[in-house]
C-alpha cells in the first residue's frame, strides 16, 4: 500500500466515522463537534489567503459577520430555508471582498492587515446603524431549532469543502503561483505572475466559506447581534488555529481546529480561571519552537509529500 | 528522552486524578444543571447569579430537601458566550442527566439556552433575563423572575407626572436591553401625558457624550432618562456636570444601584435616581435572614443578581412541592398558577411565562446613601426634589 492510498483510507475512514456520530452520540458531543467543524472551516478559509500569499487578514470575522446576518435575515424576513439561506452568506461575504480586495490587496507590508482590521469595524458599525433592517444592537432572533444534526452535516460539509479545496489549489499551478507570492512577490512578478489578480481570486475564495459557516451558526445560534458575530477574537482564533497546524498545508487548519478546541474543551472545564493564560503560553510555544506548525515541522522531517 | 518521558507520565497521572475527582451525581440527589458567566463580558454579575443559586441550596437541603432528596446544582462557565450557553445546555441534559435546570445570567445567553431546554421540554427557570422578545417565541417551558427592562425606569416617570413635569429626553446604549429599557420608557412616558423631547442611541464603548449632552441641553428637558450600563451612566452624569446640564430629574436604569457608582462619582452622584430590581432594605419575607446568611456564605453583600437567582430558586422548589413531581408539564401547571412573595419580591406572570407581578424600585443618592424613594409602599425617604443646578450643589 502507498503512502497515498494509506492517507486516503484513513480520510474514508476518519469521514464515515463522523458521518455517523449524530446518530448516537450525545447532544453535547454533537455541539462540541459543530464547533470543531465550525473553526475547521474558518481556519482553512484564512489559511486560503493569508497561508498562501502570506497576507494576513485580521478581518477575516467580517466575512463571518455578514453571512451570519445574511442568513438570518433570509430566515426571518424572506421566510427562506435555513440551508439555502445559509449557503447564500457566501455572496455577500464575496462581494465585500471584492470591493475591498481590488484596492487594498495592491498594498504591500502590513497596510492589508491594518485595512482589513478597521473593515471588521466598518461593518460592525453599518450593521448597527441600519436598525430598521438589522435590528441594530438588539440583533435578530430566528426561530429556535429542534434538531442539530442537519446544523452537523451542514457545518461538516463546509469543513470538507474547504479542504478539499486547498487540496485541489495546492495541487494546482494557481497553488504554486499563490505560494511565490508569499516567497517572494517581486520575483513572480517578474517571472510574469499577474500577482494582484492571483491574490484577489484567493480572497474571493477564502471569504465566501466564512459567510457560509456566518449562515449555519447564525441559524444554530438562534440569535445573531453586531456583538457576537464581529468579535475580532473570532479572526484571532482561527489564526492561531491555522498556524498552530501549518499555514500553507491541506490539513494543517483541520489539525489545528481539532487540537486545539479539544485542548480548550479539556483544560477550560478543569482549570476554569487559568485556561486562558495555559492556551496563552501554548501559543507563545508553537510560535517560538515550531513557526511552520505541526504538520510543517513533520512535512520537513519527514519528507512528507506537499499536499497533505 | 527521559526527562520528557516523565513529563508526560507526570502530566497523564495528574490528568487521571483530575478527572477521577469529577464524581458523577448520586443517585439520591435531585441535580440542578446551569450555565453560568463566570468568565468573559458578565463574569461580575454572573458570579453573584451563581452565590444566590448555590445559597438556595444550602437553604434548601438544611431544610431537609425537595421530596424527600437533596438537590445539587451542577454548574458549568458559559464565557458569557451564547454558543458556548447552548453546548452546555446539551450537556447538562443529554450527559450529565440533570433533573432541572436553572436560567444563565443575562437576556442574550438566555435566549440561546432556552432553545435546548425547550428542545428537550426540560422545565427552565430563568433567573436573570429582562428582555421581553424572549417570551414572545411561544416557548412553553420557560418562566420570568425579574422585570422586564420596559418598567425599568417606571418610578421615574410616575415620580416627574406627580411634579408636573411635561418634557423629557431619553438616550440609551444600543443594546437588546438598553433599547428595550428606553423604548419602555418612552412608551410609559407618553402614555402618562409627557412629551419627548429627544431620543438618541449610542454605541457600546461609547465613553464621549457631549455631542449628545449639548444637544439636550439645548432643549432643556425636565427630565433625562437613560437606558445604559454602569460605565456609559457614570461618564454620562460626569459629563452632564461638565457641561452643566440641570434637568430636574436625571435617572439611569443600571449601574446607578452599585456603590461603586457612588464612589467614583462622590458629590456628582447625588440626586441621581437609580432603578433596582431589588434592595436589601426591602420589607419582603425572609429578606433579613437571607441578607445575613448571604453574608456569612460569601462574605460580601448581595446585589439583586443573588436574589433574583434565590428568588427564582425558591419560586422553583414551591412549585415543586406543589405538583410533587419533577414532571415539566405538571410544574408548567403550577407555575403558570402560583402568586407568592420570596425574598426577591411578588412572582406571578401570565400564560407566556412572562412576569406580570415583580416591582422594580427608584432609589435616589441622598447624602451618599441610596434611598428608595418609589414606589410609595416601600419607600424609605421622600426624593429630594427639584435637583439644584450644578453650581449650587
Amino acid at each position: 500500500m502507498t503512502a497515498r492510498a494509506g492517507v486516503l483510507a484513513f480520510l474514508l475512514v476518519a469521514v464515515a466515522g463522523l458521518a455517523v456520530v449524530p446518530l448516537f452520540a450525545s447532544g453535547y458531543h454533537v455541539t462540541f463537534i459543530i464547533q470543531v467543524f465550525m473553526w475547521m472551516a474558518l481556519a482553512g478559509s484564512w489559511n486560503l489567503i493569508s497561508g498562501f500569499t502570506g497576507y494576513v487578514s485580521f478581518g477575516h470575522v467580517a466575512f463571518f459577520g455578514v453571512g451570519a446576518y445574511t442568513g438570518a435575515l433570509l430566515i426571518t424576513k424572506a421566510g427562506w430555508h435555513w440551508l439555502p439561506a445559509g449557503v447564500a452568506g457566501a455572496a455577500p461575504a464575496a462581494a465585500l471582498a471584492l470591493v475591498i480586495g481590488y484596492p487594498c490587496l495592491r498594498l504591500k507590508g502590513p497596510y492589508f492587515a491594518i485595512a482589513m482590521l478597521g473593515l471588521n469595524e466598518v461593518v460592525r458599525a453599518l450593521v448597527s446603524y441600519f436598525e430598521g433592517f438589522t435590528g441594530g444592537g438588539s440583533g435578530l432572533s430566528l426561530p429556535p431549532i429542534l434538531s442539530i444534526a442537519p446544523v452537523y452535516y451542514a457545518m461538516g460539509g463546509t469543513a470538507a469543502a474547504v479542504t478539499l479545496l486547498t487540496y485541489r489549489i495546492i495541487t494546482s499551478q494557481f497553488g504554486l503561483r499563490l505560494l511565490s507570492i508569499r516567497e517572494d512577490e517581486v520575483a513572480a512578478e517578474v517571472m510574469g505572475i499577474n500577482t494582484a489578480r492571483l491574490k484577489l481570486y484567493a480572497f474571493l475564495l477564502s471569504a465566501a466559506f466564512p459567510g457560509i459557516v456566518g449562515g449555519f451558526y447564525a441559524w444554530y445560534a438562534s440569535h445573531v447581534e453586531p456583538l457576537s458575530v464581529f468579535p475580532l477574537l473570532t479572526t484571532i482564533t482561527m489564526i492561531i488555529m491555522c498556524l498552530f497546524g501549518g499555514k500553507g498545508t491541506v490539513f494543517g487548519p483541520v489539525l489545528g481546529a481539532g487540537l486545539l478546541s479539544v485542548f480548550q474543551e479539556l483544560v477550560w472545564a478543569r482549570f476554569l480561571f487559568v485556561h486562558q493564560a495555559i492556551f496563552g503560553a501554548l501559543i507563545v510555544g508553537v510560535v517560538l519552537l515550531i513557526p511552520r506548525g505541526i504538520l510543517g515541522v513533520l512535512q520537513q522531517r519527514y519528507q512528507l509529500p506537499r499536499s497533505i | 528522552m527521559r526527562t520528557a518521558f516523565r513529563s508526560v507520565t507526570g502530566l497523564v497521572t495528574a490528568l487521571v486524578i483530575l478527572a477521577g475527582s469529577w464524581t458523577p451525581a448520586l443517585a439520591q440527589e435531585w441535580t440542578v444543571g446551569a450555565s453560568i458567566s463566570l468568565t468573559g463580558t458578565y463574569a461580575k454579575p454572573g458570579k453573584y447569579t451563581q452565590e444566590g443559586y448555590l445559597l438556595c441550596e444550602k437553604d434548601i437541603n438544611d431544610k431537609g430537601g425537595l421530596l424527600g432528596r437533596k438537590i445539587r446544582f451542577v454548574v458549568y462557565d458559559d464565557k458569557s458566550d451564547p454558543p458556548t450557553a447552548i453546548k452546555l445546555y446539551e450537556k447538562l441534559i443529554t450527559e450529565d442527566k440533570v433533573d432541572l435546570v436553572m436560567g444563565p445570567y443575562s437576556s442574550p445567553v438566555t435566549n440561546a439556552a432556552s432553545t435546548v431546554s425547550e428542545k428537550y421540554k426540560k422545565l427552565m427557570m430563568a433567573s436573570l433575563a429582562a428582555t421581553t422578545s424572549i417570551w414572545e417565541r411561544g416557548f412553553k417551558y420557560l418562566f420570568m423572575t425579574i422585570s422586564p427592562a420596559e418598567v425599568y425606569l417606571e418610578g421615574l416617570v410616575d415620580l416627574a407626572v406627580e411634579r408636573g413635569l411635561k418634557t423629557v429626553a431619553v438616550i440609551n446604549e444600543d443594546t437588546l436591553f438598553s433599547k428595550a429599557a428606553a423604548k419602555g420608557t418612552i412608551e410609559l412616558a407618553k402614555k402618562k401625558g409627557m412629551q419627548v423631547v429627544f431620543h438618541e442611541a449610542y454605541p457600546k464603548g461609547t465613553t464621549d457624550f457631549s455631542a449628545l449632552l449639548i444637544k439636550i441641553k439645548s432643549l432643556n428637558p425636565d427630565v433625562i432618562a437613560a437606558g445604559s450600563y454602569f460605565d456609559d451612566a457614570v461618564a454620562t452624569t460626569r459629563q452632564m456636570k461638565e457641561l452643566d446640564v440641570n434637568p430636574k430629574m436625571y435617572g439611569v436604569t443600571v449601574g446607578g444601584d452599585l456603590p461603586e457608582f457612588y464612589k467614583l462619582l462622590g458629590k456628582t452622584a447625588e440626586y441621581v435616581y437609580g432603578s433596582s430590581q431589588w434592595e436589601k432594605g426591602l420589607p419582603y419575607p425572609g429578606i433579613k435572614e437571607f441578607v445575613t446568611n448571604y453574608e456569612k456564605m460569601w462574605n460580601r453583600e448581595p446585589v439583586y443578581h443573588s436574589a433574583a437567582a434565590y428568588g427564582a430558586c425558591q419560586v422553583y422548589a414551591e412549585a415543586i412541592k406543589r405538583a410533587g413531581s419533577l414532571d415539566s408539564d405538571k410544574l408548567r401547571a403550577e407555575l403558570l398558577k402560583i402568586k407568592m412573595k420570596t425574598i426577591f419580591g411578588d412572582y406571578q406572570v401570565d400564560e407566556r411565562g412572562f412576569q406580570v407581578a415583580h416591582k422594580m424600585v427608584l432609589h435616589q443618592w441622598q447624602d451618599a446613601k441610596k434611598v428608595t424613594v418609589w414606589p410609595a409602599a416601600v419607600s424609605e425617604g421622600k426624593p429630594l426634589y427639584p435637583t439644584p443646578p450644578w453650581q449650587r450643589r
